[in-house]
């Protein structure tokens, strides 16, 4: 589609110029050269000019976090955050692609899982409890095998998070399928413009699903759940099956004292990811989790819920000095609080948090929900 | 049939209608809910472009309507149903029971000052005090003082009536109850006025949660003479710490006696209460210093479009609230010489007769900084003070700037149980709330014999107010009268 036909699609010429989105921008307070309505103005103005393809090659497209505190806020109520996956799909389209992180290791990987490899990923799961090749439940385990190797020398144990999810649901009575042939959601690949790659993992991952005849699947990553939940159905129709986030599906649980927890006595403070909470609106049960944890006492940042400021990379690109400028920001105000510990529910914040803290000296334990989760149920 | 008209709101356009009506022989009723007639602009402290002192300008008008051999008053009341037509409606009011004789009232204010029971002054915002028994503001018409049942200790079954003890002019009466009645009148006018948005919704601005983030009526009361702090500029956290400091020392005092006759009495040990004093004097102490490192007001910001021309709250602009900050910026400088201040804005829109002279004069006389940059969030720093985040769009960097005081120009939204009297009276409204009228006319409502005027229409400031005013009450005589 043309910028025209996006500009139109996403009502993006409603935009009062007023400034609230670059006000809100964790990257424009960073980086001053980047600000969401100045990013659109240029486009508007290209697709006027009849430059489309010279602004589709500017490099700030990448800049964007797309965390959607802009598009919470906007008064115009501009579709900004599908603009720029839309933008970025042209982009891709004539050749300009962001600077993949890490030397693009995890593009890759997701690359090959498309290539026809057999992948071999779930002797944790064996290891850590009781799975199947078929039922009711499918455990959406994502990334988390491959980001265990990956950054395994950070310490945050991506595996363990895993292990920790099934040996949760083998208690309540859920031995879920766990499969080899579960490819990447196409979380990142949607974003950073790759559209035809996530289509085929898409397609991939539905035809699975179907296989193992699952009718609930659970996801324990924000950025798998919001995939499937909102964006498959864009491309495949309404799916077959239902789609629970595991935090979710607990927090009721959990309330009920299910489980004997043991308490935990510490003063945490928890950062509402950007996928989980602004884009899929689960702030609540999170928090519901903590609360029902015996001596655990949660501070609450300033800017909590929607006001949540992202973690400061997405989708394994455009990782830099700015970055790190917006994680450190973000520990300063954790450590505010007077928290010891920083919980979060996603993988990725989980590491990008812990290398930002790595070469600093603040002290401060990042920990994923799952795994306070699973020290107060002692499993 | 009836050549009477009903006025609904007490505010500057009912009133202005109701003495258009009453100077052409006309009778009206003028109808309001609160104890006193008034509306919003009494409760301003100044009027732009002029400056006006609002109550001043105001108050003849009060007067003459109470007056004026044509008009009665109807105040502590409401409308319950309008049946009929044009010419011949039939209005059924409730007038609420003041518990107070009208007649014999005095308005000396004996009676509050011994009032045991002290609630937030709703006139003020909040930001004051009143009692159970109260006056709604010094300069209320009608000059006599209310009994708010919902608070009095005598109906809440407890002891008390002081009041009545104390009245000269014997003019408490427990015993009085609503009064329904019936209204013959050929015309009614509609000047129910608007409601201020209630900025709690937009989390964000944390208003509601940061003490120093205002709205802007509550800046007027702050700035006004006979306002909760008598005109002298507080911020809202100082007031806190102020009213802390008064509970504590009462407090000391307390906890002092109590030592005293421990010690007298010389029954056990009086180590607990120590302790309980040295507690409290450090408390004390705390606050003290808390309230000198407050200091005065000096920066004062204000922040444009709260909830207005916003899909997700409210589209419309308010029509004067860009207007009424440059007014509030320009008056606080009376009140400091140190006080400067910031306005936050999408667009600068002074549209009306000298406005734009205001805003110019607004910036190069009383040095107002003027930042184009739609207000993104307000955070506290570190002490607790209000931080803007926004976009300064001519510099094109993002800026965070801390302030004493924050003041919200919210958005214009339609008076409470305005659906309720669209339903009673068969009009329609528009997608916002407002009285719906017809461009080409437009006092006019879809009810016929049925105008409206004021901000129960939509947004406007007061000029347009009391002209609309004018313009319905030259309908309402027009239909009273058998003509068009």
């Amino acid at each position: 589609m043309s910028i025209q036909g996006l500009i139109k699609k996403t009502r993006v010429s409603l935009c009062q110029d007023c400034g609230i989105c670059t006000g809100s921008c964790p990257v424009s307070r960073v980086l001053p050269s980047f600000s969401p309505r100045q990013m659109i103005g240029r486009l508007i103005l290209s697709a006027d000019l009849d430059m489309e393809e010279e602004s589709l090659r500017e490099e700030d497209i990448w800049s964007c976090l797309t965390c959607a505190r802009c598009l919470e806020r906007c008064p115009s109520k501009v579709e900004y955050l599908e603009f720029v996956r839309a933008v970025r799909e042209e982009a891709f389209r004539i050749g300009n692609k962001t600077r993949y992180a890490h030397d693009g290791i995890t593009q890759t990987l997701v690359q090959m899982q498309t290539a026809g490899m057999p992948q071999s990923k779930t002797a944790w799961a064996r290891e850590a409890g009781r799975i199947q090749d078929e039922g009711e439940y499918f455990l959406f385990v994502g990334c988390l095998p491959y980001l265990d190797v990956v950054f395994r020398e950070l310490g945050v144990s991506p595996l363990g998070s895993a292990g920790s999810m099934l040996k949760i649901l083998n208690r309540l009575g859920i031995d879920p399928v766990v499969r080899n042939e579960e490819r990447c959601c196409g979380h990142d690949m949607l974003w950073n413009g790759n559209v035809d790659l996530f289509k085929e993992l898409a397609a991939f991952n539905i035809e699975l699903i179907k296989r193992c005849g699952c009718k609930k699947v659970i996801f324990g990553c924000p950025e798998g759940y919001l995939t499937f939940k909102t964006y498959y159905p864009l491309y495949f129709g309404e799916l077959d099956f239902e789609i629970i986030h595991f935090y979710d599906f607990i927090s009721d649980k959990i309330t009920n004292n299910a489980f004997n927890l043991s308490p935990v006595e510490s003063t945490v403070t928890y950062h509402d990811p950007c996928r989980l909470g602004r884009m899929a609106g689960i702030y609540e049960a999170p928090r519901k989790i903590i609360a029902s944890i015996p001596g655990m006492k949660l501070k609450e940042m300033e800017r909590n819920r929607e006001s949540s400021v992202c973690c400061g990379v997405s989708c394994w690109a455009n990782c830099s000095s700015y970055s790190k400028q917006i994680q450190m920001d973000r520990i300063k105000e954790a450590k505010a609080t007077g928290a010891d510990t920083l919980i979060t529910a996603c993988p990725k914040c989980n590491i990008h948090f812990t290398c930002a803290l790595s070469s600093s000296d603040i002290e401060m334990e990042v920990k994923d929900l799952t795994h306070v989760m699973a020290s107060a149920m002692n499993i | 049939m009836s050549k009477d008209v009903l006025v609904i709101g007490g505010g500057i356009a009912g009133i202005q209608a109701c003495l258009d009506l009453a100077d052409q022989g006309i009778t009206v009723y003028l109808l309001e809910r609160l104890p006193s007639i008034g509306g919003k602009m009494a409760q301003l402290d100044k009027t732009f472009p002029t400056n006006d002192c609002s109550i001043c300008i105001m108050g003849p008008k009060l007067f003459e309507v109470e007056r004026h051999p044509n008009t009665h008053l109807l105040t502590y009341s409401e409308v319950e149903a309008v049946d009929g037509e044009a010419g011949n409606f039939m209005v059924k009011i409730k007038k609420k029971a003041r518990y107070i004789d009208e007649d014999k009232c005095t308005a000396c204010g004996l009676c509050a000052e011994k009032c045991p029971v002290i609630v937030p002054d709703q006139f003020n915002m909040g930001l004051g005090t009143r009692r159970a028994i109260y006056k709604y503001f010094p300069q209320g018409i009608p000059s006599v003082y209310t009994i708010d049942d919902s608070v009095c200790r005598v109906f809440q079954g407890k002891k008390c009536k002081i009041c009545a003890k104390i009245c000269e002019a014997e003019a408490i009466d427990y015993e009085q109850k609503d009064i329904v009645f019936e209204l013959n009148v050929g015309a009614i006018i509609v000047a129910t006025g608007f409601e201020v948005f209630d900025p709690s919704d937009i989390k964000s601005y944390g208003y509601g949660t940061i003490a120093d983030v205002i709205t802007a009526l509550e800046f007027e009361r702050l700035l006004n003479a006979s306002g909760p702090t008598r005109g002298h500029l507080e911020r809202p956290s100082s007031l806190n710490i102020k009213a802390e400091i008064k509970q504590t020392e009462k407090k000391i005092k307390k906890a002092k006696a109590r030592l005293k006759s421990l010690e007298k009495k010389n029954q056990g040990s009086t180590d607990e209460a120590r302790k309980t004093l040295a507690a409290l004097d450090e408390r004390l102490s705390g606050l003290k210093a808390k309230e000198a490192a407050l200091g005065d007001v000096k920066d004062i910001a204000f922040v444009q479009c709260v909830g207005s021309r916003d899909l997700r709250y409210n589209a419309h602009c308010c029509s004067y609230g860009c207007m009424h900050s440059v007014k509030e910026a320009i008056v606080s400088t009376e009140h400091g010489s140190e006080i400067r201040s910031t306005i936050f804005f999408t667009d600068m829109r002074a549209y009306g007769k000298e406005f734009h002279e205001y805003f110019l004069r607004g910036g190069a006389e009383y040095g107002i900084q003027f930042v184009r940059g739609r207000v993104a969030e307000i955070n506290q720093d570190d002490h607790g003070r209000p931080v803007i985040w926004c976009e300064d769009m001519d510099a094109r960097k993002v800026k965070k700037l801390p302030f004493d005081l924050i003041v919200l120009a919210t958005a214009c939204v339609p008076s409470k149980g305005i659906e309720k009297l669209a339903n009673i009276m068969g009009f329609d409204s528009d997608q916002s709330g407002f009285v719906k009228t017809d461009p080409n006319k437009p006092t006019t409502t879809s009810a016929k014999g049925i105008f409206v005027c004021g901000c129960a229409n939509g947004p406007m400031d007061i000029p347009s107010s009391v002209s609309m005013a004018s313009a319905a009450a030259s309908m309402a005589a027009q239909t009273v009268k058998g003509l068009g």
